[in-house]
């Protein structure tokens, strides 16, 4: 077991802006990124300001208590979880898997977190390519900053970036909202 | 023109069917007008699975549609080389099979029935066809081996265009018909409307041939006269690789999504059967349902389709005839027919040609080219079963790859495969007509250039059909800006190019749009991303 203060799973603009932020005010803080896209010039920050960057490596799940996310497990690390006060999700859309949409349904796939999308499948697309697409407004649900859960609030997960409903790189002013979402949990976090 | 007389014959439609037609005529000396509402092999010929039918689907029931199959496949590797893959085909048994009296007592009727027909034939064990085609389902419990393989449509179609217009016949693309210039009970020929400049024209002829595929039921009513036709909807699914090298097929009675097809980067599983509305036809679209049975039988076939990106959906719909006895429609031909439609209904110079299938187009062309000759007086016989289509001379890629100087580049060598002996019209005269355009399918800004020139490309769409350009796995999102820029350029307009690409983002988007899950949704975020974040439509940095 490794012991934070924040975990950032994903290390995109989104993950990585929340985890400098909260390195340099002081906590400890871990980034597992899968790599493809992490977030290069903030990543070299990060690691100047002390943090602890798990490139290459991917979160395979969770373990909850008492409406809490206590640690979460690495495709790498194995038997070591990591564990922390909190935790943030910026795991992105669907390219990076930070969603997953079947023939039916959007889901969240690291912990089956509550996903805001439309059931009827014939509204996600609009014909013309260029036009808003519905699909890109899909995403985790986030109440007060935090992420449901079978309804319940949990406590110590902040959804930020594009994973959230409402925030889509296709956005004109996605740079803007994804880093906004972060420092908000930044934040909050700073704030506990 | 005030002619009395502009051409010998006119051909409506530039599908597959209304292309050889023209090749046909042309050959025998006529002069010929064909006419096309949009770009050629728009219609049920660019909407296939692009397969060489050996006639093995058809042994057991059909057997005269089998003998046709097989002649024609053999013709068509003569005469159409580069434009079919010998990629050979397997006919398996599953045990499911087995209990739907389609077992190994069926393979052997199966068996002798393709023999019957001049089908080569025979039957292998699973562990031999497995070794063939390692994707085939391991459960199979027996295989034949039959000389199916893929052919590509849209280049057979154009070869034939071309061929036609190299015998002197006037093709006009965008061009629709409106209506028959009408005599009593002759037809004299055809008014028509170019759809790009708004402009309408009259063309006469004395033998004008139908051969608009599932639109000439429409043609034909406009001369007062009904073919019984079933509009009958195929739905394909595209897989984003080459999951197998041989075409895989169910021994079974023929039934929805059995047929699993190999075509240049790409694997293609079809086909489903619903009777669709005439309406509908111009704009068909892909249900979830054929979706989700396209992918259950087509992981009978190959279980690895299961985990394998889907590219996209899309549909064509069967110019079936209904038989004329039979007014229900219930009993449909797949067969060729040729309609006379003096001797049939009275009307002179007006000739059908329909049903059928893309295997056998250059049977259907020939029938019909007899029927205009006979009404003309032309004493003529065929030659298209003997005569080369332009770019299948010679072939082997190696030969043509040689056209060039020195070592051939990736580029130079697709297009080799492609444009077959046509390749020497292709200047590669800078490095940068040598720089690939299209990654997935290896397109050059030189193959581009050449066929703004010769091929009569318009648009992306055009463009698209003659060279593949964004048809491989990343479905345009790398490269149509690229190749946007190139062809409006060889245009001669380079303002058009955001024009371009977003028509031809919105017919990709259309096909992605109903498999729009897994991994292909995510290729559709991606696509977003690249051409929406910041800055849309960007065409300075290029």
């Amino acid at each position: 077991m490794m012991k934070f203060d924040v975990v950032i799973i994903g290390g995109g603009l989104a993950g990585m802006t929340a985890a400098t932020e909260l390195q340099k005010s002081g906590l400890k803080c871990a980034v597992v990124s899968e790599g493809l896209s992490l977030h290069n010039p903030s990543a070299r920050e990060f690691k100047t300001a002390g943090g602890t960057l798990l490139n290459g490596d991917s979160v395979t799940g969770g373990t909850f208590k008492d409406g809490r996310l206590q640690s979460v497990t690495t495709q790498k690390l194995g038997d070591v979880s990591l564990e922390a006060d909190n935790f943030i999700l910026a795991t992105g859309k669907y390219f990076s898997r930070g969603l997953v949409a079947d023939m039916d349904c959007v889901y969240e796939p690291l912990f089956g977190l509550d996903v805001q999308y439309d059931k009827d499948r014939s509204t996600w697309f609009d014909p013309s390519f260029s036009a808003p697409q519905r699909f890109l407004d899909f995403g985790v649900i986030a109440k007060e900053g935090k992420a449901l859960k079978d309804g319940e609030t949990v406590d110590n997960l902040y959804p930020v970036g594009e994973v959230l409903c409402g925030i889509s790189s296709s956005q004109s002013d996605a740079t803007d909202r994804i880093r906004l979402s972060a420092l908000e949990a930044v934040k909050s976090i700073r704030r506990i | 023109m005030p002619d009395n007389k502009d051409f010998d014959v006119i051909i409506i439609g530039g599908g597959i069917t209304g292309a050889g037609t023209a090749r046909d005529c042309a050959m025998r000396g006529l002069k010929v007008l064909l006419i096309e509402r949009g770009d050629i092999a728009t219609g049920a010929t660019g909407r296939n699975h692009g397969l060489l039918h050996s006639g093995a689907r058809y042994a057991v029931k059909d057997s005269e549609s089998a003998e046709e199959c097989i002649r024609e496949n053999k013709i068509l590797r003569s005469i159409a080389s580069n434009c079919v893959e010998d990629t050979g085909g397997l006919f398996i048994t599953l045990p499911e099979d087995e209990d739907a009296g389609f077992g190994l007592d069926y393979q052997k009727k199966f068996l002798e029935a393709c023999n019957k027909a001049g089908i080569e034939a025979r039957a292998i064990s699973p562990a031999e066809a497995k070794s063939m085609e390692p994707s085939v389902n391991p459960a199979l419990i027996g295989a034949v081996v039959v000389p199916d393989g893929s052919v590509d449509p849209f280049r057979l179609c154009t070869a034939n265009v071309t061929d036609a217009a190299l015998h002197g016949a006037k093709i006009l693309v965008y061009t629709e018909f409106l209506d028959f210039i009408r005599e009593g009970d002759t037809i004299l020929g055809v008014k028509v409307l170019d759809t790009r400049t708004g402009v309408k024209a009259e063309y006469r002829a004395p033998v004008t041939v139908n051969a608009a595929g599932i639109w000439g039921h429409g043609v034909a009513q406009k001369a007062g006269i009904n073919i019984g036709m079933y509009p009958a909807k195929g739905a394909l699914l595209v897989f984003g690789h080459r999951v197998n090298n041989v075409v895989i097929n169910r021994c079974r009675k023929s039934a929805d999504g059995d047929i699993l097809v190999p075509g240049d980067s790409v694997t293609v599983i079809g086909t489903t059967s619903t009777k669709v509305p005439f309406e509908e036809c111009d704009n068909m679209e892909v249900t979830p349902d054929e979706v989700r049975l396209l992918l259950r039988e087509g992981c009978a076939l190959c279980p690895a389709l299961a985990t394998t990106r889907i590219l996209r959906a899309y549909a064509g719909v069967r110019p079936l005839v209904a038989d004329d006895s039979d007014p229900t429609g219930r009993s449909i031909s797949r067969g060729i027919v040729c309609l006379d439609h003096e001797t049939r209904d009275g009307v002179k110079g007006f000739v059908s040609i329909t049903g059928g299938k893309l295997m056998t187009y250059r049977l259907m062309a020939e029938l019909a080219t007899d029927a205009v000759c006979s009404k003309l007086g032309v004493n003529k016989s065929c030659q298209t079963a003997d005569t080369p289509l332009p770019g299948s001379v010679d072939g082997r890629i190696q030969t043509n790859s040689k056209r060039f100087e020195g070592k051939p580049t990736l580029g130079q060598k697709s297009a080799a495969g492609r444009q077959g002996d046509l390749v020497g019209k292709i200047h590669f005269e800078s490095e940068a007509d040598k720089q690939l355009v299209c990654e997935c399918e290896n397109v050059t800004l030189a193959e581009i250039k050449y066929a703004v020139k010769e091929l009569g490309v318009r648009n992306l769409e055009d463009l698209r059909r003659r060279t593949r350009v964004g048809m491989g796995t990343c479905q345009g999102t790398l490269c149509i800006r690229k190749a946007a820029k190139a062809l409006a350029e060889a245009l001669g307009d380079p303002s058009a190019a955001p024009k371009l690409a977003a028509d031809y983002l919105d017919e990709r988007w259309k096909g992605m749009r109903a498999v729009g899950w897994g991994d292909t949704l995510r290729e559709m975020e991606f696509m977003q991303r690249v051409y929406k974040f910041e800055k849309p439509y960007s065409y300075d940095e290029i």
